[in-house]
Protein backbone atom coordinates (compact mmCIF):
# COMPACT_ATOMS: atom_id res chain seq x y z
CA UNK A 1 0.00 0.00 0.00
CA UNK A 2 1.41 3.45 -0.91
CA UNK A 3 2.43 5.61 2.06
CA UNK A 4 -0.13 8.34 1.32
CA UNK A 5 -2.98 5.80 1.64
CA UNK A 6 -1.97 4.83 5.17
CA UNK A 7 -3.88 6.65 7.95
CA UNK A 8 -0.78 6.43 10.18
CA UNK A 9 1.21 8.51 7.67
CA UNK A 10 -1.23 11.44 7.91
CA UNK A 11 -1.73 11.08 11.67
CA UNK A 12 2.06 11.18 12.06
CA UNK A 13 2.15 14.23 9.77
CA UNK A 14 -0.35 16.08 11.97
CA UNK A 15 1.54 15.27 15.19
CA UNK A 16 4.89 16.19 13.60
CA UNK A 17 3.50 19.50 12.26
CA UNK A 18 1.95 20.35 15.64
CA UNK A 19 5.23 19.49 17.38
CA UNK A 20 7.29 21.67 15.04
CA UNK A 21 4.83 24.60 15.24
CA UNK A 22 4.72 24.34 19.06
CA UNK A 23 8.52 24.32 19.22
CA UNK A 24 8.68 27.39 16.97
CA UNK A 25 6.13 29.16 19.18
CA UNK A 26 7.89 28.23 22.45
CA UNK A 27 11.22 29.54 21.11
CA UNK A 28 9.45 32.70 19.83
CA UNK A 29 10.67 31.97 16.31
CA UNK A 30 7.11 32.72 15.08
CA UNK A 31 4.32 34.94 16.38
CA UNK A 32 0.90 33.77 17.59
CA UNK A 33 -0.86 34.76 14.32
CA UNK A 34 1.69 32.88 12.18
CA UNK A 35 1.42 29.94 14.57
CA UNK A 36 -2.35 29.91 14.24
CA UNK A 37 -2.22 30.06 10.42
CA UNK A 38 0.32 27.21 10.35
CA UNK A 39 -1.87 25.17 12.72
CA UNK A 40 -4.84 25.61 10.37
CA UNK A 41 -2.73 24.34 7.47
CA UNK A 42 -1.49 21.43 9.58
CA UNK A 43 -5.11 20.60 10.42
CA UNK A 44 -5.90 20.30 6.70
CA UNK A 45 -4.08 16.96 6.85
CA UNK A 46 -7.22 15.68 8.59
CA UNK A 47 -8.90 15.51 5.17
CA UNK A 48 -6.48 12.94 3.65
CA UNK A 49 -6.31 11.21 7.07
CA UNK A 50 -10.10 10.80 7.01
CA UNK A 51 -10.10 9.56 3.42
CA UNK A 52 -7.34 7.05 4.13
CA UNK A 53 -9.12 5.85 7.31
CA UNK A 54 -12.43 5.40 5.50
CA UNK A 55 -10.73 3.52 2.65
CA UNK A 56 -9.01 1.22 5.14
CA UNK A 57 -12.23 0.59 7.06
CA UNK A 58 -14.02 -0.11 3.77
CA UNK A 59 -11.36 -2.65 2.75
CA UNK A 60 -11.56 -4.50 6.07
CA UNK A 61 -15.35 -4.56 6.16
CA UNK A 62 -15.69 -2.19 9.15
CA UNK A 63 -17.45 0.67 7.37
CA UNK A 64 -21.09 1.47 8.00
CA UNK A 65 -23.15 4.49 6.81
CA UNK A 66 -23.20 5.73 10.43
CA UNK A 67 -19.37 5.76 10.51
CA UNK A 68 -19.29 7.84 7.31
CA UNK A 69 -21.74 10.36 8.82
CA UNK A 70 -19.80 10.38 12.11
CA UNK A 71 -16.52 11.07 10.30
CA UNK A 72 -17.96 13.95 8.28
CA UNK A 73 -19.54 15.57 11.35
CA UNK A 74 -16.41 15.12 13.44
CA UNK A 75 -14.28 16.63 10.67
CA UNK A 76 -16.52 19.71 10.55
CA UNK A 77 -16.47 20.06 14.35
CA UNK A 78 -12.66 19.73 14.38
CA UNK A 79 -12.28 22.59 11.92
CA UNK A 80 -14.79 24.62 13.94
CA UNK A 81 -12.74 23.93 17.06
CA UNK A 82 -9.47 25.05 15.46
CA UNK A 83 -11.12 28.17 14.10
CA UNK A 84 -12.94 28.96 17.37
CA UNK A 85 -9.82 28.37 19.45
CA UNK A 86 -7.65 30.51 17.17
CA UNK A 87 -10.12 33.39 17.15
CA UNK A 88 -10.68 33.17 20.93
CA UNK A 89 -6.95 33.15 21.75
CA UNK A 90 -6.23 35.97 19.29
CA UNK A 91 -8.98 38.19 20.74
CA UNK A 92 -8.10 37.36 24.36
CA UNK A 93 -4.43 38.27 23.73
CA UNK A 94 -5.23 41.60 22.11
CA UNK A 95 -8.37 42.92 23.77
CA UNK A 96 -9.04 43.67 27.44
CA UNK A 97 -12.24 41.64 27.97
CA UNK A 98 -14.94 42.01 30.62
CA UNK A 99 -16.25 38.95 32.50
CA UNK A 100 -19.23 38.50 30.19
CA UNK A 101 -17.09 39.00 27.08
CA UNK A 102 -14.58 36.40 28.32
CA UNK A 103 -17.49 34.01 28.91
CA UNK A 104 -18.72 34.51 25.35
CA UNK A 105 -15.21 34.15 23.91
CA UNK A 106 -14.74 30.88 25.83
CA UNK A 107 -17.83 29.55 24.04
CA UNK A 108 -16.05 29.76 20.64
CA UNK A 109 -13.98 26.58 21.13
CA UNK A 110 -16.55 25.02 23.51
CA UNK A 111 -19.44 24.92 21.01
CA UNK A 112 -17.49 22.81 18.45
CA UNK A 113 -16.42 20.46 21.30
CA UNK A 114 -20.10 20.09 22.22
CA UNK A 115 -20.59 19.33 18.51
CA UNK A 116 -18.01 16.54 18.78
CA UNK A 117 -19.77 15.07 21.83
CA UNK A 118 -23.13 15.30 20.02
CA UNK A 119 -21.54 13.59 17.00
CA UNK A 120 -20.40 10.69 19.19
CA UNK A 121 -23.84 10.40 20.79
CA UNK A 122 -25.51 10.44 17.35
CA UNK A 123 -23.16 7.69 16.18
CA UNK A 124 -24.26 5.41 19.02
CA UNK A 125 -27.90 6.11 18.13
CA UNK A 126 -27.48 5.76 14.35
CA UNK A 127 -25.13 2.75 14.21
CA UNK A 128 -27.27 -0.16 13.06
CA UNK A 129 -24.49 -2.72 13.44
CA UNK A 130 -24.72 -3.86 17.05
CA UNK A 131 -21.16 -5.17 17.21
CA UNK A 132 -19.67 -1.88 15.97
CA UNK A 133 -21.93 -0.03 18.44
CA UNK A 134 -20.76 -2.33 21.23
CA UNK A 135 -17.13 -1.58 20.33
CA UNK A 136 -17.74 2.17 20.28
CA UNK A 137 -19.38 1.97 23.74
CA UNK A 138 -16.50 -0.11 25.11
CA UNK A 139 -13.98 2.38 23.69
CA UNK A 140 -15.94 5.29 25.26
CA UNK A 141 -15.88 3.51 28.62
CA UNK A 142 -12.15 2.94 28.25
CA UNK A 143 -11.72 6.67 27.59
CA UNK A 144 -13.89 7.48 30.60
CA UNK A 145 -11.77 5.17 32.75
CA UNK A 146 -8.63 6.94 31.53
CA UNK A 147 -10.08 10.39 32.38
CA UNK A 148 -11.26 9.33 35.85
CA UNK A 149 -7.99 7.56 36.69
CA UNK A 150 -5.63 10.25 35.40
CA UNK A 151 -7.85 13.12 36.61
CA UNK A 152 -8.18 11.76 40.16
CA UNK A 153 -4.50 10.81 40.38
CA UNK A 154 -3.34 14.15 38.99
CA UNK A 155 -5.79 16.02 41.24
CA UNK A 156 -4.32 14.53 44.41
CA UNK A 157 -0.76 15.06 43.16
CA UNK A 158 -1.76 18.67 42.58
CA UNK A 159 -3.30 18.94 46.07
CA UNK A 160 0.00 17.82 47.60
CA UNK A 161 1.92 20.18 45.27
CA UNK A 162 3.81 17.41 43.47
CA UNK A 163 2.71 18.47 39.98
CA UNK A 164 1.68 21.81 38.44
CA UNK A 165 -1.96 22.77 37.83
CA UNK A 166 -3.48 21.78 34.49
CA UNK A 167 -6.63 23.19 32.92
CA UNK A 168 -9.87 21.24 33.08
CA UNK A 169 -10.43 21.35 29.29
CA UNK A 170 -7.85 18.56 29.09
CA UNK A 171 -10.61 16.09 30.06
CA UNK A 172 -11.98 15.91 26.52
CA UNK A 173 -8.65 15.28 24.71
CA UNK A 174 -7.68 12.71 27.38
CA UNK A 175 -11.06 10.97 26.99
CA UNK A 176 -10.70 10.99 23.18
CA UNK A 177 -7.15 9.63 23.42
CA UNK A 178 -8.33 6.93 25.84
CA UNK A 179 -11.11 6.07 23.41
CA UNK A 180 -8.59 5.81 20.57
CA UNK A 181 -6.38 3.55 22.67
CA UNK A 182 -9.39 1.40 23.47
CA UNK A 183 -10.22 1.05 19.76
CA UNK A 184 -6.56 0.20 19.03
CA UNK A 185 -6.59 -2.47 21.75
CA UNK A 186 -9.75 -4.06 20.33
CA UNK A 187 -8.38 -3.89 16.77
CA UNK A 188 -5.26 -5.66 18.01
CA UNK A 189 -7.42 -8.35 19.65
CA UNK A 190 -9.31 -8.72 16.33
CA UNK A 191 -6.04 -9.17 14.49
CA UNK A 192 -4.91 -11.82 16.97
CA UNK A 193 -8.21 -13.61 16.41
CA UNK A 194 -7.50 -13.68 12.69
CA UNK A 195 -9.64 -10.71 11.62
CA UNK A 196 -8.66 -7.41 9.99
CA UNK A 197 -7.11 -9.01 6.94
CA UNK A 198 -10.02 -8.13 4.70
CA UNK A 199 -10.44 -11.80 3.78
CA UNK A 200 -13.90 -13.25 3.81
CA UNK A 201 -12.77 -16.68 4.90
CA UNK B 1 -21.69 -19.49 23.56
CA UNK B 2 -20.74 -21.91 20.78
CA UNK B 3 -22.06 -21.61 17.24
CA UNK B 4 -22.01 -23.43 13.92
CA UNK B 5 -21.73 -20.37 11.70
CA UNK B 6 -18.47 -21.42 10.06
CA UNK B 7 -19.82 -24.87 9.17
CA UNK B 8 -23.12 -23.47 7.91
CA UNK B 9 -21.29 -20.93 5.78
CA UNK B 10 -18.99 -23.60 4.37
CA UNK B 11 -21.99 -25.78 3.44
CA UNK B 12 -23.33 -22.92 1.35
CA UNK B 13 -19.89 -21.76 0.13
CA UNK B 14 -20.57 -18.36 1.59
CA UNK B 15 -17.80 -15.97 2.56
CA UNK B 16 -18.05 -13.87 5.73
CA UNK B 17 -18.71 -10.89 3.48
CA UNK B 18 -21.61 -12.67 1.79
CA UNK B 19 -23.18 -13.57 5.15
CA UNK B 20 -22.60 -10.01 6.41
CA UNK B 21 -24.45 -8.66 3.37
CA UNK B 22 -27.33 -11.09 3.96
CA UNK B 23 -27.58 -9.90 7.56
CA UNK B 24 -26.95 -6.22 6.83
CA UNK B 25 -24.00 -6.05 9.24
CA UNK B 26 -20.24 -5.58 8.85
CA UNK B 27 -17.95 -8.49 7.99
CA UNK B 28 -16.15 -7.77 11.23
CA UNK B 29 -19.37 -8.50 13.13
CA UNK B 30 -19.73 -11.87 11.43
CA UNK B 31 -16.12 -12.68 12.27
CA UNK B 32 -16.58 -11.64 15.92
CA UNK B 33 -19.73 -13.78 16.30
CA UNK B 34 -18.22 -16.74 14.45
CA UNK B 35 -15.06 -16.76 16.60
CA UNK B 36 -17.12 -16.45 19.80
CA UNK B 37 -15.77 -12.99 20.71
CA UNK B 38 -19.25 -11.47 20.58
CA UNK B 39 -22.63 -12.96 21.42
CA UNK B 40 -25.35 -11.52 19.16
CA UNK B 41 -28.52 -9.95 20.54
CA UNK B 42 -31.75 -11.96 20.31
CA UNK B 43 -33.02 -10.02 17.23
CA UNK B 44 -29.72 -10.63 15.39
CA UNK B 45 -29.70 -14.30 16.43
CA UNK B 46 -33.23 -14.65 14.99
CA UNK B 47 -32.05 -12.94 11.80
CA UNK B 48 -29.09 -15.32 11.50
CA UNK B 49 -31.42 -18.29 12.02
CA UNK B 50 -33.77 -16.94 9.35
CA UNK B 51 -30.94 -16.51 6.82
CA UNK B 52 -29.92 -20.16 7.27
CA UNK B 53 -33.52 -21.40 7.52
CA UNK B 54 -32.84 -22.96 10.91
CA UNK B 55 -33.83 -22.35 14.53
CA UNK B 56 -31.57 -20.43 16.92
CA UNK B 57 -30.93 -23.63 18.90
CA UNK B 58 -29.67 -25.35 15.75
CA UNK B 59 -27.01 -22.67 15.33
CA UNK B 60 -26.12 -21.54 18.86
CA UNK B 61 -25.54 -23.66 21.95
CA UNK B 62 -24.19 -23.15 25.46
CA UNK B 63 -20.46 -23.71 26.14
Amino acid sequence: MPLYRRPGFWAGGIFAAFGIISALRITDAIGSTTGFILMVFAMLQIIPLTRASLAKQRSTGHLSPAIVRYTRRFLLASFGYMLGLGIAVTIANRVDLSGLESFLIALLPVIPVLGMIWTMARYLIEEGDEFLRHRAIMASLFGLGAVLTLGTFWGFLETFEVVPHIWAWWVFPVWAMGMGLGQCGMALADRRAGDGSGEGA
Amino acid sequence: MKNRLKVLRAERSWSQQKLAEELGVSRQSVNAIETGRYDPSLPLAFQIAEVFGLTIEEIFSRD
